[in-house]
């Protein structure tokens, strides 16, 4: 799956006049990458099995639902109708034969466990990449008899390995719960872990060449987290138009695979190819770049810092200038894109018969107006976690420390860092729900959705704040698994947005949940309880952990 | 004359480990005061303390007449500390750290500031990423004495400095403590704290087992002594104030207290040694004898010898 065995053994090439002008290759890159391979599996068993089971897992239980509520081909049918709206269509697409049993578990699950999967790859890749980089760990290793591409090459296999097992996983699961039709064979089930193990080799490929990129891991991390973003808005725009940019999307090439539909097996080859490009890539930028460095070398800067970096918002605003103009460029343009995606799709209604108007028009296109700015919403809240763990990420690496040895009083120092998940994420809201209101109203002249929509958005604001509270409570009770612990948290909170009914939880708490209680506007009336709550369960949060942090011992990692 | 630190019976657990335990420490105002220990001792997780960083679980600690925990922001404005591990924002330059550190504690003075960074051969142009544990360490010891700082608190400050480096730190601190402020100097080498210090104490898992000035501590030194004798060695094992005798054929090897050398030699003298070698004593033997495990198995293997040695 990965380059390694496609590269001939190049014999290490004698020293020449120029060789300063070329990037020469180490003798035995590869040397050493058993134990290499040993030390990555050994460092993230416990991760590697967790994303095991969430992706075979999920998939796992939501067909065993399924198999349970749908007993007659005709309950297929129904369900099959009323999933083919814009909603379900945006959030991820449809399946080639949606009224089987493997296509509709399809539909309420792959585009899930892919991106679970893609994720996990990404972050897992950094973790063995660019973070021990970072921290020197790659350079004890390196002074070894390692070669120069073993470390990375060893992570890249062991994450291979990953997406092998859980398409394998997805596939036996598939088998053993019989979601093929009577009489097919297996070929769908076999597709359908293919098109899964694939789009995981895509984001291992894509995780790859961010590693070598960026200079730190959280820079490899929002890259790749970023392309994998990027991958799922232009499946999105396909999925909802003419189906053409589904194809220029590695996960759209995962749909095409179409499991129990088309069974196009050729499709994996794309994705097998693309990642053994990046991959070559990789190596290629591996073999160019200095251990530790990125691809541009770092310039001298100014040797005074400014008056204001003494308030920790001031230095806070100048240490997250990257996520912050970062997410607020990915947040702004898919609002723009989500918007536009909307009008063209009500452009076709109007040329459509007065029933199908009916039928979609009316609650249609609110239901997929109140499901993009729900998407916007919660996307807001990873840029308001990931700037609001940026409290624990600094206490861990002990920058806290140096500050609050300073005169910095502990409450003032995390509640300055807060006003930029807090301002930022209503800033974010605001202005997202303006462009999306505005792309959607840009030709039907409709100037009054810019506003409204800007209100639906920011009504998740205080949802996006109980988040942020969450973060901050296990930053000031649970400092050593707060980041993991927050992670957990909001992904758990996607696949209930998600998965939802499925998981057999009670309406009330399903209810109860951040995003599910705040109104859906335009689909559903807007209305202060809910908010006003939520507000006030987020005040408590954030004041209970910084409180905590006050108490407590400054714990570095 | 007050104190700047005053540490009683300090203790903190971390679960299972008893990182302090009644701790006691005194640092008089405008006097350097060395504080060693071997790794893991409790040297840093002490300085926590006293910084408020960490909350102790039980004995007092009073930090230029304030409580380290409760005054924390008051105090910090006139204490400049170096952490032993110097963690910068990797993408913020050297002189924009220092900017940032100075401005959170005590006031700094350009001329001060610009003289350290030139003394120390530190570039504040490149970014904290670039640079080696060494030059990380210069960013807070540039932060640190070129401040106002009433008590100048440094984690092993010279772990990652070159001897030349180490020259100029000890000059700086020579200033300091010249203007007569206060140091806590916390190090692991007992060169560099005998160069500067005024007074030491040295902690091992988490007590102090020494304390005083200097030249107090000279007094609880050993000389080594090694003497040529025909017969008598076991009656010198016997005596008291003599340490980790060893004898090979007729040459006898031991340590003697300060304190008790008039009458070890006046025994020595009795059993007519044809020859006598003595080595002066030294604090760096003293701080041996209290250092960690590896020290206790090499007292260990050698009384196994001696007795080895007396058996045949
Ligand atoms: N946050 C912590 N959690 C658990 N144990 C700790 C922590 N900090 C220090 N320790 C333990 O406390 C003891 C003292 O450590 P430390 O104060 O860092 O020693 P020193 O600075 O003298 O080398 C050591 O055994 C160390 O492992
Ligand atoms: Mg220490």
């Amino acid at each position: 799956m990965t380059a390694v065995s496609t590269r001939p053994a190049a014999p290490a090439p004698a020293p020449t006049p120029d060789a300063a002008s070329q990037a020469r290759r180490p003798a035995d890159p590869f040397a050493g990458i058993g134990a290499a391979l040993r030390l990555v599996v050994r460092r993230n068993r416990v991760r590697l099995v967790t994303w095991l089971y969430v992706v075979v897992g999920l998939f796992a239980y939501v067909a065993v639902y399924y198999r349970s509520i749908f007993d007659t081909q005709q309950s297929l049918d129904d369900f099959a109708r009323v999933s083919d709206t814009p909603a379900i269509k945006a959030l991820t697409g449809l399946e080639a034969a949606p009224n089987t049993m493997g296509g509709a578990v399809w539909t309420k699950i792959w585009m899930t466990c892919a991106l679970c999967l893609m994720l996990g790859v990404a972050f897992l890749v950094t973790r063995s990449g660019r973070a021990d980089e970072e921290l020197g760990r790659t350079e004890l290793l390196r002074a070894h008899m390692l070669g120069i591409h073993a470390y990375s090459t060893a992570a890249w296999l062991v994450n291979a390995a990953l997406c092998l097992a859980c398409g394998v996983g997805v596939a036996v699961a598939s088998i053993l719960l019989e979601l093929d039709p009577d009489g097919a064979g297996v070929t769908g089930s076999l597709v359908l872990g293919a098109s899964i193990a694939g789009v995981g080799a895509v984001a291992l490929g894509v995780a790859a060449v961010a590693n070598q990129v960026a200079t730190t891991s959280r820079g490899a991390n929002m890259i790749g987290a970023a392309v994998i973003g990027a991958f799922y808005v232009l499946r999105m725009l396909g999925d909802l138009g003419d189906g053409r940019l589904t194809w220029v999307s590695p996960i759209g090439w995962g749909q095409e695979m179409q499991p129990w539909g088309a069974n196009r097996w050729w499709v994996l080859a794309l994705l097998l190819g693309l990642t053994v490009v990046l991959h070559l890539v990789a190596l290629r930028l591996e073999v160019r770049r200095d251990l530790g460095a990125g691809l541009v070398a770092d310039r001298p800067g100014p040797a005074r810092a400014p008056e204001r970096w003494t308030r920790p918002l001031g230095l806070s605003l100048r240490l997250q200038r990257g996520p912050i103009i970062g997410w607020s460029v990915a947040v702004l343009l898919s609002a723009v894109l989500f918007g536009s995606v909307v009008d063209a799709m009500t452009d076709l209604l109007d040329d459509a018969s007065s029933t199908m108007t009916d039928v979609i028009g009316g609650t249609g296109v609110d239901d997929l107006v109140a499901l993009l700015v729900e998407i916007i919403a919660l996307v807001v809240s990873v840029f308001a976690v990931q700037t609001a763990l940026a409290l624990r990420t600094d206490e861990a690496a002990g920058m806290a420390e140096l500050q609050l040895a300073g005169a910095v009083p502990r409450a003032r120092w995390a509640l300055d860092r807060l006003v930029i998940p807090a301002v930022g994420s209503a800033a974010l809201l605001v202005v997202s729900g303006a462009l999306l209101g505005w792309s959607y109203g840009a030709s039907t002249g409709s100037a009054g959705q810019v506003g409204s929509l800007a209100l639906a958005a920011l009504a998740y604001w205080p949802a996006v704040m109980v988040v942020v509270g969450v973060a901050v409570v296990l930053f000031g009770w649970a400092p050593r698994v707060a980041v993991a612990a927050t992670w957990a948290v909001v992904g758990a909170m996607w696949v209930v947005v998600v998965v939802g009914p499925a998981l057999r939880l009670p309406d009330w708490l399903l209810d109860a949940l951040p995003f599910a209680a705040t109104p859906a506007q335009p689909a559903e009336p807007f209305s202060w309880t809910p908010v006003v709550v939520l507000a006030a369960v987020a005040a408590v949060l954030v004041w209970l952990g910084v409180d905590r942090f006050r108490r407590r011992d400054v714990v570095t990692a | 004359m007050g104190l700047a630190i005053e540490v009683d019976g300090l203790t903190k657990r971390f679960g299972v480990v008893q990182a302090l335990r009644g701790l006691d420490l005194a640092v008089p105002t405008g006097e350097v005061v060395g504080f060693l220990g071997p790794n893991g001792s409790g040297k840093s997780t002490t300085i926590r303390i006293l910084l408020g960083l960490l909350h102790a679980d039980g004995g007092r600690a009073t930090v230029l007449g304030g409580d380290p925990w409760v005054d924390a922001v008051r105090l910090h404005r006139s204490i400049a500390y170096v952490p032993s591990d110097v963690n910068l924002w990797p993408n913020l330059t050297g002189g924009e750290a220092i900017d940032i550190l100075a401005r959170l504690s005590a006031p700094l003075e350009p001329a001060r500031r610009a003289a350290m960074l030139e003394r120390f051969e530190l570039d504040p142009t490149k970014k904290a990423r670039t640079y080696s544990k060494g030059n990380r360490q210069k960013v807070a010891l540039v932060a640190a004495l070129a401040s106002r700082a009433d008590l100048l608190v440094l984690d092993e400050p010279t772990s990652g400095l070159d001897p030349l480096m180490e020259a100029v730190f000890t000059d700086a601190v020579r200033e300091v403590k010249a203007e007569g402020r206060s140091v806590l100097l916390s190090s692991h080498i007992f060169a560099e704290v005998e160069k500067l210090a005024d007074r030491v104490t040295i902690i091992r898992e988490g007590a102090a087992v020494e304390s005083g000035t200097i030249a107090e501590l000279r007094h609880l030194t050993r000389s080594q002594v090694t003497v040529a004798v025909d017969a008598g060695a076991d009656r010198l094992a016997a005596l008291a104030g003599v340490h980790d005798l060893h004898q090979q054929d007729d040459h006898v090897t031991f340590a003697v207290d300060e304190a008790e050398l008039p009458s070890v030699l006046a025994a020595v003298a009795a059993l007519q040694p044809r020859s006598l070698v003595a080595n002066p004593p030294s604090l760096e033997e003293l701080f041996l004898r209290h250092y960690g495990d590896d020290l206790a198995a090499a007292e260990r293997r050698a009384t196994a010898a001696d007795r080895e040695g007396a058996r045949s």
